[in-house]
């Protein structure tokens, strides 16, 4: 199992510090690359127990869902599906970049990352604006909802602001760590002694990635169908 | 009308088929469970004192394949467990089909009382009156939070839950009055959102329905609502509150703040049970009762009033009026 | 391999860092004294420490709103108390002893000290986020702690929707947010387990060398990380509802209040086994140490941690048999429940086999694992009642199911949790308790266990409800009696608080071994060093290899 880990090819100069309480730099690379797929798994589970119930609501109220659906702003989340893909082209060569020993190529490369996702937050702020402008925001007291005559329009809606603001709030944390960690990235030597941070925190990148390729269908497009 | 039940109890009655059938059915698994707990327990105790430090006891090995020990202490206690397994789904399952000829009785639960309904349209609250060796399905649905209707002399509950209907059939055969329970925990008054169901003979049933059933369960269930309301909170003698009592108040004439003076009648009793505010009365103490309007429904409202017509002279208490 | 023990066996085996006096280390606990060196501490040992130390305290509230419950049952009709009161009083014991004890108990006291000691390992894989589960902990803690102070909740643990969405007029939503954040906690601590155990064992540490007190918390951790996630979603559905009424889970808005339940009961029901599970890897340590006998069957046992972590996630539905599910799920869930009793047995069977042609010393650590055994087994058989479809329509939500739960909770978890404390607190601190103490305690806690929650079992079928402030007088005998057992049950807590932190300053100091244990947490130091070997230590050629031998090493190594 270990060799998978440590397989990657690394430039010179290239590698990993050990800590004191790890036997050695393949081991605390293995215990890094594990742990990270550890909290993958769990919060891959976290997510898929609120699509699930998102589903649920669909088979139990059909018309009502779909009616709501119809409000969601198709394209802006079509577009963000594409802006996130692309960070995550991005957040892919700042990895090689950073086995390579391309140090300004990398911190470049995720200095574009955190830019996409800040775009996809600004994206969806405006998705956000435009629901609220079309009352679309049914736990607003002081505004009343747009499809108040189906009570099971406000379940599908509510269930799409908890998750995607479930998800915008781990795409917030990542972009706020991503910035972080470049400026860390960007001094002189981090290369030689945390390689390593850099292909832990794509993983994570990514799974942010997955989980919004998994929310987009399940929440905008399967409701569409009449 | 206390329940038929002693003063220390070790068994519950059994007042249905099903119920004595749960009870075997606990009584043959209790028996397994000794069977298969007890050698445990003396093992223990006996290696305890047998093979303690020191002792000279006999250590080398028995010499048992143990992957066939194993195995065998995996599988016979599981099958042996299976036969309840089996034994208990019949039971289940028996107790969820109705027979087509049962008797419908809505039971509906709510904050913190039961209503009943029989199919005659006579109601009741937390008393239930039923007829024995007659198959009873109790259709039950809550107006708030998830309750769960519970009748312990026939060994069966079922969830009474907000959006939709649930079923629970028995046949009671034996007369007598028995604990009536809601058992899902729904709030402060949870242990207190209970009553008595009496199972009677089918011809004292259909006496009771004629009689008991239409009058005095009015009374009474005014009674009950008028505590489940809070009124007595208030206006039950010797309240801190102080609020006006019930005492004689209805056809008589009240004297209001303005000068004016009405008679307690229905209408009236109703207009100031909605409207607090209104009416202020002569003499009275600051008006704080909260306006009860869309908090109480219509069919509730006329119980009250009808307790309110019904209630004892001065210095009794609501208890009277059983 | 030798068919059978020899006397040379149980020879004392020299530790690996001799009991030097001078130009030692200090141990860990002497390294530094300062309180930053203690609440910045990342050292595995410190952090199960202020583990110990708050949950003993979550122990304390916990086992005080016990103790108001059954003092307001002594008269049947609420005299005492109103109900308003009780409601509250068992809601906090629910929510302090499950979400504040029992789940963290084992795991993240004895588990966080031992794993890196039991595989030879300088620590955990992530020392750091050790310590900020911790503080994940403390803060969720504190939240809960909040509700508490504020005026109290009165929904249950189970918070059930909608009484505890749109329903109950006291302080929730901090409770929830505070439970919400200990699962995090939770999540963090498995997830170091799991990578520890999977990277950080010592050169010739292989699966089938393992203990099985770390086999069971890997399975523990299993379910921390599978299960942990769904009850997180299911919180935050409920705080939002609660704050914004999402409508879920109220009908109100076409939400489905049972939906709840599913979410809730997926979670809980293999939490169950997060509580049970290291308690049965403590047992597992203590029987042969005690026996000074090898584990009978031990590679069944360590498989049957995994196969009760499986299982023990399709049989969530038996909680909700009368709930309005559906006949043929009912029939379903009954039947893989009872399929959660194999494995059960297995661990039973294997203890006692183990006891058998041993050579026993009934130490205050032994007393503690022959009572757990006993009160496990009337605890799990209870269970099988439970998921017996036709007993499940009488007594679900009485007083038979509490005493079921507090068989499995307090008989099987916490007397598992205070054997263990005994069995490892030379290794922890450094110093011997008193032993006399130590058996009348062990003696006292049973006696108080059974006089409490005996009697409930046969409440519950003669028919009282679980959560009632009042009940028919008939019952008041028995509750009363349950009432003293909670009595002497506490006098049992109240003296090994005493008599271990005596113990701290006037106890005798242990030695590396005090029991002539197996298992490389005691080839080292009592308290160990900072990084927890002086000399890579040796890993033994066999688990649990104790002077007396049983055939059957054969068949299980070969």
């Amino acid at each position: 199992m270990s060799e998978s880990f440590v397989n990657e090819p690394l430039a010179d100069g290239v590698g990993v510090a050990r800590a004191h309480h790890f036997e050695s730099v393949a081991q605390q690379r293995e215990a890094a690359t594990l742990g990270i797929w550890a909290w993958l798994i769990t919060e891959l589970l976290l997510f898929s127990a609120l699509f699930l119930v998102a589903l649920i609501t669909r088979i139990q109220h059909p018309e009502a869902t779909v009616a709501a659906a119809r409000h969601l702003k198709f394209w802006i989340g079509a577009t963000n599906t594409v802006v996130l893909i692309c960070s995550s082209l991005t957040m892919s060569m700042a990895i090689e970049f950073s086995r390579m020993g391309w140090q300004r190529a990398m911190v470049r490369a995720m200095l574009a990352t955190a830019a996409l996702g800040a775009l996809f937050l600004v994206l969806k702020g405006y998705e956000y604006y435009a629901d609220w402008s079309e009352h679309m925001m049914p736990f607003l007291a002081d505004r009343p909802f747009e499809l108040a005559e189906t009570p099971a329009a406000r379940l599908f809606v509510n269930l799409y602001y908890v998750a995607t603001v479930l998800h915008a709030v781990h795409l917030f944390t990542g972009i706020a760590l991503l910035l972080g960690m470049t400026w860390m990235a960007a001094k002189a030597g981090f290369l030689s002694r945390h390689q390593n941070w850099i292909e832990v925190y794509g993983l994570y990148w990514h799974f942010i990635d997955l989980v919004w390729i998994l929310a987009f269908p399940i929440l905008y497009v399967v409701n569409r169908a009449t | 009308m206390t329940p038929d039940h002693a003063a220390i109890q070790f068994w519950p009655v059994a007042a249905s088929v099903k119920a004595v059938e749960t009870d075997e059915l606990i009584l043959a698994f209790t028996v397994l469970t000794l069977a298969l707990t007890v050698p445990v327990f003396i093992a223990i105790t006996w290696f305890a004192l047998r093979y303690r430090e020191g002792s000279e006891a006999d250590r080398s090995p028995s010499g048992i394949r143990s992957n066939l020990i194993e195995i065998s202490w995996m599988l016979i206690p599981f099958l042996l467990t299976l036969i309840f397994f089996a034994w208990g789904a019949q039971l289940f399952v028996q107790s969820r089909n109705a027979p087509p000829d049962a008797m419908v009785v809505e039971a509906v639960g709510r904050q913190w009382m039961w209503k009943f309904q029989h199919a005659t349209g006579q109601s009741e609250i937390n008393d239930l009156h039923l007829p024995i060796g007659q198959p009873i399905k109790m259709r039950i649905i809550s107006q708030d939070v998830i309750h769960a209707l519970y009748l312990p002399a026939v060994r069966m509950q079922v969830a009474a839950l907000p959006d939709r209907y649930t079923e629970m059939w028995f046949k009671a055969d034996k007369v007598g009055t028995f604990h009536l329970y809601c058992s899902e925990y729904c709030g402060t008054d949870h242990s207190v959102m209970g009553g008595k169901v009496t199972f009677m003979n089918p011809g004292d049933y259909q006496d009771w329905l004629v009689h008991a059933g239409a009058q005095q369960g009015k009374v009474a269930a005014g009674r009950v609502l008028y505590q489940a309301y809070g009124c007595a909170g208030c206006h039950e003698p010797g309240s801190p509150v102080g609020a006006p009592g019930f005492a004689g108040l209805y056809g008589s004439k009240v004297q209001l703040a303005d000068g004016r003076t009405v008679t307690a009648d229905d209408g009236w009793l109703r207009d100031k049970i909605l409207n607090p505010n209104g009416d202020k009365l002569a003499g009275g103490g600051k008006q704080v009762m909260p306006s009860f309007a869309g908090r109480i429904p219509e069919d509730d409202l006329g119980r009250i009033i009808d307790f309110i017509k019904a209630y004892p002279g001065t210095g009794q208490s609501a208890e009277a009026t059983r | 391999m030798s068919a059978s023990g020899t006397v040379e066996g149980a020879a004392h085996r020299e530790p690996h860092s001799p009991e030097a006096t001078i130009g030692r280390k200090p141990d860990y606990l002497h390294a530094e004294s300062t309180l930053r060196s203690w609440f910045l501490a990342t050292d595995h040992k410190r952090i199960a420490i202020l583990y110990l130390v708050s949950i003993t305290g979550f122990f304390v509230i916990g086992a005080l709103a016990a103790g108001v419950v059954r003092l307001a049952l002594v008269v049947p009709n609420g005299a005492i108390m109103s109900n308003d009161t009780y409601n509250k009083a068992f809601t906090i014991h629910g929510v302090v002893m499950v979400w504040f004890f029992l789940i963290p108990s084992i795991p993240a006291t004895f588990g966080n000290f031992l794993i890196p000691l039991m595989i030879g390992a300088k620590d955990l894989a992530f020392p750091k986020l050790n310590l900020t589960s911790w503080y994940v902990f403390m803060a969720g803690a504190l939240f809960t702690l909040v509700s508490v102070v504020l005026g109290g909740v009165d929904t249950g643990w189970t918070f059930y929707a909608p009484l505890s969405t749109a329903f109950s007029n006291t302080w929730v939503l901090p409770a929830l947010i505070g439970v919400t954040i200990v699962g995090f906690s939770s999540i963090l601590t498995g997830l170091n387990f799991v990578v520890t155990i999977h990277t950080m064992r010592a050169p010739g540490m292989t699966w089938f060398k393992l203990p099985i007190f770390v086999w069971t918390h890997y399975a523990t951790s299993l379910i921390f990380l599978l299960a942990t996630p769904v009850i997180t979603t299911a919180l935050i559905l409920l705080i939002a509802e609660r704050a914004f009424h999402v409508g879920v889970f109220d009908p109100a808005f076409g939400g489905d209040p049972v939906l709840f339940q599913h979410l809730f009961w997926f979670y809980s029901h293999p939490a169950v086994y997060i509580m049970v599970l290291p308690g049965m890897g403590v047992i597992s340590e203590i029987v042969p140490a005690f026996a000074r006998k090898k584990l009978f069957g031990y590679r069944f046992v360590a498989y049957a941690s995994i196969g009760l972590a499986s299982v023990t996630f399709f049989v969530w539905g038996h909680h909700m048999f009368i709930n309005g599910q559906s006949d043929l799920a009912s029939l379903v869930f009954s039947s893989l429940s009872f399929a959660v009793a194999v494995p059960s047995a297995v661990k039973v069977y294997n203890w006692t086999a183990t006891i058998h042609k041993g050579s026993l010393r009934l130490d205050t650590p032994m007393l503690y694992a022959m009572g757990y055994i006993g009160l496990f087994v009337l605890g799990g058989l209870t269970g099988l009642y439970l998921a017996t479809l036709a007993i499940n329509q009488h007594v679900h939500a009485t007083y038979f199911v509490v005493a079921h739960f507090h068989y499995i909770m307090v008989g099987g978890t916490v007397l598992a949790f205070l054997g263990g404390l005994h069995f490892w607190w030379p290794k922890f601190t450094g110093r011997m308790y008193s032993e006399p103490w130590g058996r009348v305690s062990a003696l006292l806690i049973f006696l108080g266990f059974n006089v409490t929650f005996f009697p409930q079992f046969i409440l519950g079928y003669l028919g009282m409800p679980r959560r009632y402030a009042t009940y028919p007088p008939e019952f008041q005998l028995l509750n009363v009696l349950s009432s003293a057992g909670a009595t002497i049950l506490a006098a049992g807590y109240i003296f090994p608080m005493l008599y271990l932190v005596y113990s701290l300053w006037f106890g005798r100091k242990a030695p590396a071994n005090p029991w002539d244990a197996k298992g490389l947490e005691w080839e080292t130091s009592s308290p160990p060093p900072t990084l927890n070997f002086v000399s890579p230590p040796e890993v033994p050629r066999i688990p649990y290899d104790y002077p007396i031998q049983a055939t059957e090493s054969k068949d299980q190594h070969r």
